[in-house]
């Protein structure tokens, strides 16, 4: 637990944002993996198997979130605005700006580039953990880090 | 300068600048922005974390994990039950009849127990005492003996008492009347014979 806990709680809270809902789905993580270590194959790695419970978590509890918003309410809005208040106050502006630009992707880009670009995850085993073709993530790679390039320099201009 | 006039005067920074100052300006703006590469940002975690999250974490996960202790949870077995019931029944029966039966012996032992109890050795010896003064009268006063013995008893005995006493008192004639006749067995040469040899002895019966 202490070896993987500090990695999964930055992936989910990449996806999640909020802290309080972050902490109660790794520790709902954590339990899942206990409850069915059985299903657990020794032909993945086990991180990569905790990646994968980890991302189901944290993409439920996205839904949940978006049912429960109002419908007026933009879901992209809402995201980048809860990025500028759970941000540290002495954050930089670019860093901010980074995290905004990541919570406009599509759900699958916004996966594979938190995959790729913070944890420096292989191709093959984020394939393993999101169900996708290597070639697909790739591309999905590329769309995304150019989508974010030109989020920056459109935000940062103004 | 009585004709001065301010609108006439030629607009003119007099200030001196850098040649292709503002050229400059806009290439530096534009290659801060166009020179972004994402490759080259700092990795880095801006969001807020609460302290101690990591051990919060770690202490909900085993309280959810660890089975809380239950107390044990038997399955009802309905034949084991009923026997269990069955037998309760007859144990609490049997118990509480001995426990009848034991007070009923219990009672009966206490009253026996008051009945055989032993007077005071000072009220025989006063009992025999005069036994042995009225024994010199006849046989008939025994009732008169009794209404005396009774007068001189306390008030406060109860009537169980008073009948030992009686079954004693007629006990003691009795003996007495066959120590007389055995002493009438004797002659008088025989008896005065025996006094002389046993005068200890009559003083100690006196007060036995």
């Amino acid at each position: 637990m202490d070896a993987y806990q500090s990695r999964l709680y930055w992936h989910i809270r990449r996806i999640i944002v909020d802290g309080d809902l972050a902490q109660d789905t790794l520790q709902e993580t954590f339990i899942k993996a206990y409850q069915n270590f059985h299903q657990f194959k020794n032909d993945s790695q086990l991180y990569t198997w905790l990646y994968r419970i980890a991302t189901n978590e944290a993409l439920q509890q996205i839904n949940k979130l978006k049912k429960m918003q109002k419908t007026d309410e933009d879901p992209e809005y809402y995201m980048q605005n809860l990025v500028a208040d759970n941000a540290e106050s002495d954050a930089e502006e670019i860093q901010v700006l980074l995290q905004s630009a990541i919570q406009s992707l599509p759900e699958k880009q916004k996966l594979v580039f938190m995959m790729r670009y913070y944890d420096d995850l292989p191709y093959e085993e984020i394939s393993k953990i999101v169900d996708m073709s290597v070639g697909t993530l790739k591309t999905n790679y590329h769309y995304a880090k150019q989508k974010i390039e030109e989020y920056i320099k459109e935000n940062y201009e103004r | 300068m009585k004709d001065f006039d301010l609108e006439k005067l030629e607009r003119k920074n007099i200030y001196t600048v850098p040649d292709n100052l503002f050229e400059n300006i806009q290439e530096k703006v534009l290659s801060g922005i166009n020179d972004f590469d994402l490759e080259k940002l700092e990795r880095k975690n801006i969001y807020k974390v609460p302290e101690g999250l990591f051990d919060d974490v770690q202490q909900n996960v085993l309280n959810g994990v660890l089975p809380a202790k239950k107390a044990p949870i038997f399955k009802l077995n309905w034949a084991y039950a009923a026997a269990a019931s069955v037998a309760l029944i007859f144990g609490a029966t049997f118990v509480l009849n001995s426990n009848d039966s034991s007070e009923a012996t219990g009672s009966q032992a206490a009253v026996a127990s008051n009945e055989q109890k032993p007077k005071p050795e000072s009220e025989i010896a006063y009992e025999t005492l005069k036994s042995d003064l009225t024994s010199v009268e006849n046989s008939n006063q025994t009732v008169v003996n009794q209404n005396v013995e009774s007068s001189l008893t306390k008030a406060g005995e109860n009537r169980e008492q008073k009948t030992v006493t009686q079954t004693v008192k007629l006990v003691s004639k009795k003996e007495e009347a066959q120590v007389n006749e055995y002493l009438d067995s004797f002659s008088n040469s025989e008896i005065a014979e025996l006094a002389s040899n046993s005068t200890q002895d009559v003083y100690l019966d006196l007060y036995n």
